[in-house]
């Protein structure tokens, strides 16, 4: 058991390390020169020169990828020597400066994480919400109106792509209803939270819909199971039986698919924070793309990888803790 | 009684009405640049504009309107159709292509005397699962200046096959043991053979149900980036792009929205519903 948690977590470091480089390689060896993009079309190649001196920029891929790496992780010192890195104890994180903005990359970060976290969280909470409630009412109800209306609408939701559903949500209930801002973040917690909502409901729709169905087929078959029909059987309540014993058993695979739909909230994240002006690390990501700035983009991609697989080592982990027939 | 598979697709109410979308869709791209009035990429000037100047909304001459260039909507989605259906099923041939061998390779030597070949090639589906493709196809893209249809197809197809070789991999192993392919083995026949006479079309029902639903991602794969700006650059007609230049006049113009939005919506839907029938049909034990 000891062994294979080993062996998974230095997988998990080596995919990480993986997939660092990969990205680091790809944004190094595309054609086009950030310093260009910095100094601008009018620049003269003198200016731009001095930029691409600046930024180690001349310097061999091989070379930077070096001092990427090296500075990556620091041990002991201080926020005032390392300027660029975060420290959690002794422990410091450096991921260079934006060739843009002349900051830290961990502090941009940090500061487009938490309205990523908050839609992402509020998003995660309506799906899962609606995902079981309209799941269990599905199953419950099988092939009637209810039903049959639950089935359609998921499969309309599952289809729709999130910049349709979110700019149709926006023209109705920001710009006709005018009920929530229409994009931009917020001063004051309630602006923000305000703000957030329509961005929310438009990734939450779409993992609604998925756990709708999701839910719905594992309660239809779980409501034919031995165990259920002895419940009833035993004479226990229709709510004790369908929600203490069915959906319950029905949970497990729905913890799978969350973890695994990680990857597909921060993808959708691009989409929604484009449409809403939401300045969270969508935002961030596709300016720093557009900019070509390096460093921020290595860094999305690192962070988005490490969820990925965090995700995925929880699922496992959750494999264990709710299935006794794992533990071995 | 056993029914045969066309007879179990045709009473699938899904699997029909999804074969049915996809196949309007298909008859919409091939014969739909033909049959409209209008070029593409050209401005009406003549039957384009209200008295009062502004695009006209739907009109006999325009059937959905026009856009904010007075360029017919219709001859747009039409255009728009031919790119989507190219790229949905040729980077989905890529796609299926590379996980199929990939998936072939790994399913077979897994747990066997080349069992590195299969961690090897396991520990690279791992990394291109974590790897965030949208991010990457975006820097490709901006990268790369102008994008064309070709360098669309193989960034879209060459990096959205891990998950097929993972499914294709579990899918060889479940089948390495069931007796028919015992059998052929107790009665001398080589590996390779086995592999292409008996594994190869067991594994292949399961690729087509993951290439049909793998159509309906690239599609929006391909819409997302149109909508970014990185897909294949104006004036080329997508829809993705399409909806993306309506977004700014979807309140006077509400169709420069929705007309591309539905038909996302019913090809994704369509190519959707396909995919499930598919899995019902071929897999009994899934109904």
């Amino acid at each position: 058991m000891l062994r294979r948690l080993t062996t998974r977590l230095l997988w998990s470091v080596f995919t990480i390390w993986a997939v660092l480089t990969l990205t680091f390689a790809i944004f190094n060896w595309l054609p086009g020169d950030p310093a260009r993009v910095l100094a601008g079309p009018q620049a003269r190649p003198a200016d731009v020169q001095v930029i691409r001196d600046q930024l180690g920029l001349d310097q061999p891929v091989t070379t930077q990828y070096a001092r990427f790496l090296g500075r990556l992780l620091r041990f002991g010192g201080s926020a005032e020597q390392h300027p660029n890195a975060a420290f959690w104890g002794p422990v410091g994180l450096d991921l260079g400066e934006s060739y843009l903005k002349r900051q830290p990359v961990v502090s941009l970060i940090g500061k487009a994480l938490g309205p990523t976290l908050l839609v992402g969280i509020l998003a995660l909470a309506i799906q899962v919400a609606l995902g079981v409630l309209f799941g269990v009412m599905a199953a419950y109800w099988k092939h009637t109106v209810f039903d049959w209306g639950a089935v359609l609408l998921t499969l309309l939701g599952i289809s729709a792509p999130t910049f349709l559903t979110g700019l149709l949500l926006q023209h109705l209930f920001a710009r006709t209803l005018g009920w929530f801002p229409l994009d931009g973040y917020g001063e004051s917690q309630l602006e923000i939270l305000r703000s957030a909502f329509l961005p929310s409901l438009t990734l939450g729709l779409y993992g609604a819909a998925f756990y709708t169905r999701l839910v719905r087929d594992e309660m239809l078959t779980l409501l034919q199971s031995d165990f259920v029909r002895t419940a009833r059987a035993k004479g226990l309540s229709e709510r004790q039986v369908v929600f203490k014993h069915t959906l319950r058993n029905a949970l497990v695979p729905l913890v799978t698919v969350i973890g695994m739909n990680v990857g597909s909230l921060v993808g959708g994240a691009i989409v929604t924070e484009r449409i809403f002006r939401w300045p969270g690390i969508g935002t961030l990501t596709v300016n720093a793309i557009f900019d070509r700035d390096g460093p921020v983009v290595v860094a999305v991609v690192l962070l988005f990888s490490v969820a990925v697989v965090v995700s995925n080592l929880l699922v496992d982990a959750s494999y264990v803790a709710l299935d006794p027939r794992v533990r071995r | 009684m056993h029914r045969s598979a066309w007879q179990r697709f045709g009473s699938n109410r899904g699997a029909v009405i999804g074969a049915l979308l996809v196949a309007l869709l298909v008859l919409f791209a091939l014969v739909g640049p033909w049959c409209v009035r209008f070029d593409p990429n050209l401005s009406d000037f003549v039957t384009g504009t209200d008295v009062d100047g502004s695009p006209v909304g739907p009109s006999a001459a325009h059937l959905l309107g026009v856009d904010n260039l007075l360029r017919d909507q219709l001859s747009r989605l039409a255009h728009g159709a031919r790119i989507s259906l190219a790229i949905g099923f040729v980077a989905t041939l890529l796609s299926a292509g590379v996980g199929l061998l990939v998936g072939l390779v790994a399913g077979w030597t897994a747990e066997r005397r080349h069992g590195w070949v299969d961690q090897g090639l396991m520990r690279l589906v791992d990394v291109g699962l974590s790897l965030p493709y949208l991010v990457l196809v975006m820097a490709l893209g901006v990268a790369l200046g102008d994008v064309t249809l070709t360098t669309l197809l193989a960034v879209l197809g060459l990096t959205s096959w891990f998950g097929t070789a993972r499914v294709i991999r579990s899918k060889v192993i479940q089948l390495r043991s069931v007796e028919f392919i015992e059998a052929a083995r107790a009665l001398g026949q080589t590996e390779l053979g086995i592999a292409r006479r008996h594994l190869l079309p067991n594994v292949l029902s399961t690729l087509v149900v993951i290439a049909t639903a793998h159509v309906a991602a690239m599609i929006i794969a391909e819409s997302v980036l149109s909508y970014l700006q990185v897909g294949l650059p104006p004036p080329t007609a997508t829809w993705g792009r399409m909806l993306q230049e309506g977004q700014s006049a979807i309140a006077e113009r509400p169709l420069m929205v929705v007309a591309p939005g539905v038909m996302i919506l019913l090809s994704v839907l369509g190519f959707n519903l396909l995919g499930e029938g598919l899995r019902d049909v071929l897999d009994p034990k899934h109904e």
